[in-house]
This record gives structure tokens, sequence and C-alpha cells, in this order.
């Protein structure tokens, strides 16, 4: 019973650690500046009417605008007009800081079309990785050809190369090609995921000979037998696979980074957090949040949807 | 439906020779047994005619066209595996109908949704269906079609795997011991029932199993497998009766065949621990050989037995009494059969003294081979006197 306590104590102590910056970022998603510079508020900020600087700076009214308004405040100077045009102004820039914050997510940079490019690059990375890594596991799991020991080192020697390594030739490569600032840079290189191919290859060791052997009777060939009898099985591995490659290049700063540099109609989600940092005053620390809060949760969606058959993956035990 | 030839396959994995040339003839309907201990080769021959291993020499004949270099799909053979190997991602319905799927359907035609709407497609799945339900129906899992593998019990499985075999009416069927994963009263049932599919299907059968008692009783020939070769081919009583070599003898019977160690004199008299036996194998030279004895051959006797012993077991089975007996001055215990009501009379250590029929006695030469040309001694000496 006390050994228990103690596990539980420490896995709960490793909880607080990893979810720690998720509870801060949130936090400040939801809170004004001022909240999140003297570290008030609890986890949702009062949530008091707040005024949009910004807002206000671009209405502050000019030379015309005082004069078009002096009919609506007769009698007064065009100092008291302005000052009555700016508390207008004030009252209408007042907004809750949670929508302040995800407001300005979305309307400071083109969110929504970051989403979108996050979405077509870990989608098209992933389906032709399946589409090389599956057939290539298959193949260094269940067929016999000459030299495939040697191959199946090399992919295991693949996954000690890191990326950062590799990154300065890919990038030179893919300059020559004209290839940067398009789709296919982000895309391209890491179509074919040793990773993927190490992780499939393991769990088709897994899978019984019989299995190939009785599609080979019924009439399959080799690819068919990949995509109708290997694939199927491999679910709950695919799935883990897909957690694994999907979080890391949603995520990815590094590489976008690299090949996207003036083309904003490219950037992943990741750039997109960039649009907040040039201002330095930190008073933009909310919506920069509220970016990554969005940038985040398709992730977190997508994981808890799938988090049974994940685990099933990742401890390879699909079949039986 | 077809007859079969196989002509000298021999098969080295690297240094290893696992199989040493095998040849044996299967005709139209045949039900063949491959029996043989573990790691004898069998599976590998079998996965040889079903065209899933290439042999290194040798070749195999379907209907008396070779299928050299034919892919295992194009060989028509159905095959059913020991661990069942169905499509744990598919209904029973579905893992049944995919031989017919691949066969009749094109690429096309079998897209998921898509293949809906392509011509001929909707004509080639009504056909596939009610050949699918024709082939449930003959085994009775007509009601477990909907269910996935892993809902069923092991002899349910066994069963969707016959029906994934019978179902595109094969050249031949092969089984690699089907029976193995089930319990042993099951077994015995699904021994009976695949005989009994035979005889209904009238199709060429290769039956692998290391089981003689699942041989002995389904085939219409068993082939010996030892070491990469076929020992002995014959039918179950010939193998049983008359075996050719003391390996099949020893391989072949439960419970096991006796085996004495007797020696050949003079005039290829034979004597056992040196009292000379009623038996000669003219011609034979002197030396040692083997005396085989099936326990149904011992019989009980009085003065004058060759064999004498006290009883340290028995085995009642009901039908028939088993009794283990050590015989002085033989390390091997002998096994005798007899009826369950000698029980009272056969307590343990009871001396017991045992004669054989000579009629059933076996004789092998030293290095195993039968010596079929016995004199009976006794019988002439009787008719003499
Ligand atoms: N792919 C292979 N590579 C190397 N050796 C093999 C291979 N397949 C089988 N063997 C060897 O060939 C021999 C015969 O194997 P096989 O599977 O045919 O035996 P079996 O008679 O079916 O035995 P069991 O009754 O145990 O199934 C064994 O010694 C085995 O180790
Ligand atoms: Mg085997």
């Amino acid at each position: 019973m006390t050994r228990d306590w103690w596990k539980h104590l420490i896995l709960i102590l490793g909880v607080i650690i990893v979810i720690a910056p998720f509870y801060m970022m949130v936090s400040y998603s939801f809170k004004s500046p001022g909240e999140i510079d003297r570290g008030e508020g609890g986890f949702f900020g009062r949530q008091e009417m707040m005024v949009d600087e910004r807002c206000v700076k671009l209405r502050d009214p000019s030379r015309e605008d005082i004069a078009a308004a002096a009919l609506r405040f007769p009698d007064t100077t065009d100092g008291n007009i302005r000052n009555a045009l700016v508390a207008e102004a004030e009252a209408d820039c007042a907004v809750r800081p949670v929508v302040f914050n995800y407001t300005k997510a979305f309307s400071e940079a083109p969110l929504l079309r970051y989403l979108l490019n996050g979405v077509i690059v870990t989608a098209s990375i992933f389906l032709i990785q399946v589409v090389v890594a599956l057939p290539a596991a298959y193949a260094l799991a269940k067929l016999k050809f000459w030299g495939r020991d040697a191959v199946f080192a090399l992919v295991l020697f693949c996954l000690l190369i890191p990326v950062h390594a590799i990154a300065l030739p890919l990038y030179i490569m893919l300059a020559k090609l004209g290839l940067t600032n398009t789709y296919a840079a982000l895309v391209v290189p890491w179509t074919i995921s040793v990773f993927g191919i190490f992780l499939m290859r393991q769990f088709f060791m897994t899978v019984p000979d019989d299995l190939i052997d009785a599609a080979r009777m019924d009439g399959m060939g080799e690819f068919a037998i990949v995509w109708r009898v290997m694939l199927p099985t491999a679910i709950p591995a695919l799935l883990a696979f897909a957690i694994f490659s999907i979080v890391a290049h949603w995520n990815d700063y590094f590489w976008p980074r690299i090949v996207v540099t003036g083309n904003r109609d490219l950037f992943t989600p990741p750039l997109g957090l960039r649009e907040f940092k040039g201002d330095g005053d930190g008073s933009y620390f909310g919506p920069m949040m509220a970016t990554a809060t969005v940038i985040v949760t398709p992730l977190i969606v997508a994981f808890l949807l799938a988090q049974k058959r994940f685990i099933e993956g990742i401890t390879l035990n699909g079949m039986k | 439906m077809a007859e079969l030839s196989i002509e000298n396959i021999a098969k080295r994995f690297g240094e290893t020779e696992v199989l040493k040339g095998i040849s044996i003839d299967i005709s139209d309907g045949e039900f063949v047994s491959l029996v043989g201990p573990s790691g004898c080769g069998k599976s590998t021959l079998l996965r040889i005619i079903a065209g899933l291993e290439e042999q290194s020499s040798g070749d195999i004949r379907i209907s008396g066209q070779s299928v050299a270099g034919q892919r295992a799909a194009d060989r028509n053979l159905s095959m059913v595996f020991q661990s069942y190997a169905l499509y744990p991602h598919l209904s029973v319905g579905e893992n049944i109908a995919v031989p017919l799927k691949m066969r009749r359907m094109t690429g096309l035609q079998r897209l998921p949704l898509l293949g809906n709407i392509m011509p001929g497609a909707r004509e080639a799945r009504g056909t596939i269906e009610q050949d699918v339900s024709h082939a449930a129906q003959i085994l009775e899992i007509g009601h477990l079609l909907d269910r996935k593998p892993g809902q069923l019990s092991g002899g349910q499985r066994q069963r969707v795997a016959l029906g994934r075999a019978l179902v595109r009416n094969p050249a031949a069927f092969l089984l690699d011991e089907p029976l193995s994963n089930l319990d042993a009263k099951l077994r015995v049932q699904t021994r009976a029932e695949i005989a009994q599919l035979h005889r209904q299907l009238d199709a060429t059968f290769i039956y692998v199993t290391h089981d003689q008692v699942e041989a002995m009783t389904m085939s219409d020939r068993i082939a010996v497998m030892m070491g990469g070769r076929i020992l002995q081919c014959a039918a179950p009583d010939v193998v049983y009766e008359d075996p050719d070599r003391i390996e099949v003898a020893e391989f072949i019977g439960s419970p096991k065949i006796n085996i004495l160690p007797v020696e050949v004199s003079g005039e290829g008299r034979l004597s056992l621990l040196d009292q000379p036996l009623n038996l000669a194998v003219p011609g034979a030279n002197r030396g040692v050989a083997s005396l085989g004895l099936r326990p149904e051959a011992l019989r009980l006797s009085g003065e004058g037995a060759p064999i004498h012993g006290h009883v340290v077991h028995s085995e009642n089975l009901g039908s028939e009494l088993y009794v283990q007996v050590e015989v002085t001055g033989l390390e091997e215990q002998v096994t005798l059969r007899t009826m369950p009501d000698r029980r009272s009379a056969l307590t343990l250590g009871t001396p017991v003294a045992l004669d054989f029929d000579a009629a059933k006695a076996l004789v092998f030469d030293a290095d195993g081979a039968r010596l079929r040309k016995l004199r009976n001694l006794s019988a002439t000496t009787s008719e003499v006197a």
C-alpha cells in the first residue's frame, strides 16, 4: 500500500511537470496583458473588460474626424471633441480578454491558412511515409532477398542521424532544384521515414508467416498482401506511427523556418507563432498563447480519439 | 480434381538437406497422409507442392503438367494451415470469399466503394456470395458468417479455414496439421468430419500430421517420412502389418511395437537372450537382428515360453488391457495387449511368461531393413511330429 503511494506520488509529480506549460499556455490565452504581467487572476483571469490599445490607436481621431464630429458635439473646443471621440473609441474597443486574445490570434495572422497548410503538409507527409514504409517494412520483415540484413542495418543506422546534421545539404539540394518556398520543400525531405520502416517492420515480424502464405494461396500478389492483409492487421501500429509522425511535423518549427523564407502563404502553424514575437513589449502574450492553444488543440483531440488503439500499437500487440 | 506426381524432390536450406529425393504419385481423389516425427520435412514438402517454397531439384506435376516456376496462386491448390491463418480483420464470410474475389474479380471491381459501380461487379459479388453460403452450408458454419475470426472457437476457426480452402474447388487440398490446435475430443470429431468431407468432395487430399492415429484413420495411403525420405508409402493396414523398415514399425502403432534384440545363428535361426526361438530367417547373415512384436502379437503362456518377466504396470482402456512387462535380461519393457478380464490375474509383480504369434512376428536386420522370408520352425516340427 505504502509503495503504491510513492508510485502515485511520483507519477503525479511527473504529470504536473508535463502539464504545467500547457496550463500556463491555456491560462494566458484567457487573461488580459495586465493579469499576465502581474500573474494574477487564477486560471481564467477575471475577464474584466479591457481596452484594446491598438484598436484605439487605429481610431485616433484625425483633424477631419474632429471636424466631422463637431456637429455632434456643439459648443466645445476641438480638444474636448477629441477626448470625447477617444472615449467613444475606447468604449467600442473594450473587449473581454479571452475574446481579445482569440480574435487577435485569428486576425493578426491568417491562422486558418496556417492551419490548412499544417494539415496539407502533415497529411501529405504521413500518407507518403505510409506508402513508402509499408512495402519496405514488409520486404524487410517477410521477404527473403540477398542483402536484407544489410539493408535493415542501414535503416537502423539512419535512425541515428539527427535531422539537423543533414538540414544544410538538404536545403542546398532543394534550393538547387528550385524547390524552396514550395509545399514540396516542406514535404519531400520527410517522405521516407526510417522510424516508420523500423516500427512497421517490428510489427510485421509478429504477423504469422502462415497468414501471408494463406494470402498467396488465395491469389494475392505481394503488393496486394501489403495493402489488403498487412495494412489492416497493422492498424494499431500504424496509428502509433501516425501520432509520432503527425505530432513531429505539425509542431516542427525548424524545417519550415529554413525552407519557407518569404511566402507567408506557406507558413505552417508554428511559423505563425512568430507573428507575435516581434512586438517585444510582451502585451501580445495573450494572443500568442491563444494561437499556441489553437495549434495544439487538433493534436490533443486526435490523440484522445485514438488513445486506446495508440497504446495497443505501442505495445505492438495487434495479433491475437 | 487432379492427380499429383512428385518426382525426386530435394530441398536444401543452405547446408542442411531437408528433403533427399522424395517421389510419390497421388491419384485423383486419393487421401494421402504424410506422417513422420517433428522436423522430418513434412511441412517443407507440402509447401513445395503448394508453390510457397521452391525445391532445390525435382519436379511436380499436377494433372500431368509440370508446375515448375508457377506461382502458388496459379497452381489451383488449397491449403489449410495449422494456425488456420484467417484474416483477422475480415468477417468469416469475407474470409471465405477472398480466394474467389481474387480470382473472379478485376482489381478495379475489388476497390472499396468504387468497385461497386464497375460493370460486372454486382454479378460477380452475387455468385461469390452464393458459393460462400454453399461452402458454409457444407461445413455448417452458416450462422457464423458475420463474425470475426477472433470471436470464434478453435474448432469453428478450423472449419472456416476449411471453408476458405474448399470454396474454390481446387485441384487438391493440402492440409498441414489442421487438427493439432484442437482439444482431444474435438480432434476425434473433426477427424471423422474431414474424412467425410473427402468422400463428399471426392477431391485429392494431402494431409500432413505427426499423429499416426490421424493418419491411420483417415487415409487411403500413408507416406511415412523420416529424415527427409519417404520410408514407405502404402495403405494404413499394410504400413501397420507389413512395414518395410524398423523405423516405420516403430513410428506406426500405439502403443509402440516391442523391439527385442535377437541373434541370428547358423541356418538363420533366431535366438532371444541365448534361447533359440522357433523362428528362422533363411539366408540371413549371422549376427544381431531385431524382432518386432506388436502388443497383440504377444500372448500369455506357460512353461517353455521364450519370454519371462513380471508385471510392472497396466493400463485398462476398458475394451482392452495393456500390460507392461519387465523382461529378465532386457532393458526395455515389453507391452502386451490382452482382455480386461485378465486384470485380476495380472496384478503388479505377477510373474508372467509370454509367447508370440510367429505369423505376426516382424524381423529386421541390423540396418533396420525388413527380413520377409521367415520360417516358422514350431509349425514344421509339429507337422513332423
Ligand atoms: N526456412 C527455413 N530455413 C532453414 N531451415 C528450415 C526452414 N524451414 C524448415 N527448415 C528446417 O527443415 C526441417 C524440416 O522442417 P519442416 O517444417 O518441414 O518439419 P515438419 O516435418 O513439418 O515438422 P513439424 O512436425 O514439427 O511441423 C527442420 O529441421 C527445419 O529446421
Ligand atoms: Mg510442420
